[in-house]
């Protein structure tokens, strides 16, 4: 092993540390390791901006700008807040029904929006709710981020891991709905299962609240009808898009940059609004994170970790599937998922390439135990976070360990579920 | 003319103030925002008059403005019932929230050092240093007494 090897594996690893810890903000981390990649000579400007093994995902970072730019006008329309009334009033203020309908939407909101956006929509809209009825909105904000982490993983792009990992295992669109669809809906009807037994206990019902949530008038949520048309006209057509991808022949990132100018040109908002929603942070710390994998690429060091592992699975890809689902939900419980899918994909594809077909079910592995495991604990993912602050700025604080605490158990039962899934659908017979 | 020429008291609040008393002082005096103080009677920070309304309207509302317009008006009554358990200390603990450091003058500054300080600061208000008690200048008193010596050397010439 060379010294420049060394030093990268120092680097990364060490960048590693510094996110999981969080002592240290995370783009900062993920900049400043790719700086020093570069000074040790593990990367360069050619590897970085033009190599598609080695350098800057683009499909990834254009295809998050583009989705962003969409659901940030999207979100200004208030539609979502109006669904959310609208079932709580067809609940008729029924609390473990009005849970199922906000699990529901917050699940399928998830496989289009990415989570964050999607509990930040969610969030508020539950804690007008809950307090309508007189309710504790904890069960039910902790019931949301989790679907929220389980309808996210049905699609491409409902998740950042599976834009990485559909990015680097050419998967389109309907491989990730053809492949996932199936065991996320198992998955949600379980977890609703889950939330009765889990929550029920909290959700007492009080019949004499019920004219409160009756009073509230969800269409006054939808206040610029147009924008409305517009935005989901323009979101029909990216997914169309998606869908059509075998037919059109374009990529996942440059049907949504198109369909961002489209609703650019035809919404004519002002800049603020129209970049409201783009998380430039995050965009940049992808580019830092796919410029250190890169530099391990590029010294030969996923490729040696690669074939050590097509040695150890062998033909066991079930084997190496359960590995890889159990390992990544452990895993992501701890970590953010996104470094870690970025530092397997690479390694997942080597292997995809020496076993062939019977060796890709572990590409939904990966997608799977990443995208479910960050619900083991409160900082398992991002909107986990996101909704423990929403929570106690409104004065409902949710501990690290009430969160954990249900978690786990979700976690477990939806990981357990996915390996017969896995095994049935790819590997009995 | 010097910033003790000038200096008035204001009404001031500390962290365990409640935001309904806090917005009562501000109705009352017309105020544009008011004067944090420790627990020995220490002027602070300056926070805003919108600030001390943002916490008698559920924090949910700010952060989805949509919501603001599905409250029926009994609805909207009782969502402002709730703000009676806020205090002022939620304010200050807000990461969100941006308090105004304090401008602080001597109680020698003349009206033009105060004037520029003021301005540097965007300050509606400045504490007057070595008063006894809690004694500030705010930004009409300063105007006031700026166009009256304006107004008095026009007379003169």
């Amino acid at each position: 092993m060379t010294t420049q090897i060394v030093l990268a594996l120092i680097v990364f690893v060490g960048a590693y540390v510094f996110i999981a810890t969080e002592k240290v903000p995370r783009i900062t981390v993920a900049l400043v390791g790719a700086a020093l990649m570069v000074v040790i000579g593990a990367t360069d400007d050619t590897s970085i901006f033009f190599s598609e093994d080695s350098g800057i995902d683009w499909n990834v970072i254009f295809l998050l700008l583009g989705m962003m730019i969409i659901v940030g006008i999207l979100q200004q329309s208030g539609v979502f807040e109006y669904l959310a009334i609208w079932a709580a009033k067809r609940a008729r203020g029924r609390p473990f029904v009005i849970m199922v309908m906000l699990v529901l939407i917050t699940a399928v909101l998830s496989a289009f929006l990415d989570n964050v956006t999607t509990v930040l929509l969610v969030a508020p809209v539950t804690l007008l709710i809950c307090d309508r009825l007189g309710i504790t909105p904890v069960p039910f904000l902790i019931a949301e981020v989790m679907a929220s982490n389980i309808g996210g993983s049905a699609t491409l792009i409902g998740d950042p891991p599976n834009i990485i990992i559909a990015s680097r295992g050419g998967l389109t669109f309907n491989d990730f709905v053809a492949n996932m669809v199936p065991i996320v809906a198992i998955l949600l009807v379980v977890f609703i299962g889950l939330c009765w037994l889990l929550f029920r206990k909290e959700l007492a019902y009080d019949p004499a609240r019920v004219a409160r949530v009756m009073a509230l008038n969800e269409r006054e949520a939808i206040r610029d009808i147009p924008l409305l048309i517009k935005s989901l006209s323009v979101l029909a057509l990216v997914l169309t898009g998606f869908v059509l991808h075998s037919l059109i022949h374009l990529e996942p990132a440059i049907v949504a940059l198109l369909g961002a100018g489209l609703l650019i040109l035809i919404t004519r908002l002002e800049k603020r609004k129209i970049f409201a929603d783009v998380e430039w942070e995050t965009l940049v710390f992808f580019a830092g994170l796919f410029i250190m994998v890169g530099s391990l690429v590029n010294l030969g060091v996923i490729d040696m970790v690669g074939k050590a592992a097509v040695q150890a699975v062998g033909d066991n890809f079930f084997g190496a599937s359960v590995a890889l689902l159990v390992g990544s939900a452990v895993f992501s419980g701890i970590v953010d998922n996104i470094p870690f899918v970025a530092t397997l994909a690479p390694l997942v594809n080597d292997l995809v390439q020496a076993g062939g077909a019977p060796a890709e079910p572990l590409w939904w592995a990966l997608a799977l135990g990443a995208d479910l495991g960050g619900n083991a604990t409160a900082i398992g993912a991002s909107a986990n976070v996101v909704v423990l602050g929403i929570a106690a700025r409104n004065g409902h604080p949710i501990s690290f360990w009430t969160f954990t605490k249900y978690g786990l158990i979700v976690t477990a039962v939806t990981i357990a579920l996915c390996i017969p899934y896995l095994w049935l659908r790819y590997f009995a017979g | 003319m010097h910033a003790s020429d000038i200096q008035t008291a204001l009404p001031v609040v500390d962290r365990t103030t409640p935001a309904v008393e806090a917005a009562r002082l501000i109705a009352r005096d017309h105020l544009a925002g008011l004067v944090v103080v420790d627990a020995a009677g220490r002027p602070l920070v300056v926070i805003s008059s919108a600030d001390v309304l943002g916490l008698l309207v559920p924090g949910y509302v700010l952060q989805d403005m949509t919501l603001a317009g599905v409250f029926d008006d009994a609805g909207a009554e009782e969502m402002w019932a709730q703000a009676e358990s806020r205090t002022i200390g939620e304010l200050l603990d807000d990461e969100d929230v941006r308090t105004r450091e304090l401008l602080h003058v001597d109680a020698d500054s003349t009206l033009i050092e105060i004037a520029a300080l003021m301005v540097d600061a965007h300050a509606q208000v400045a504490a007057v240093r070595g008063s006894g008690e809690a004694r500030f200048v705010t930004l009409p008193t300063v105007m006031d007494a700026i166009l009256t010596g304006f107004d008095e050397a026009g007379a003169r010439s």
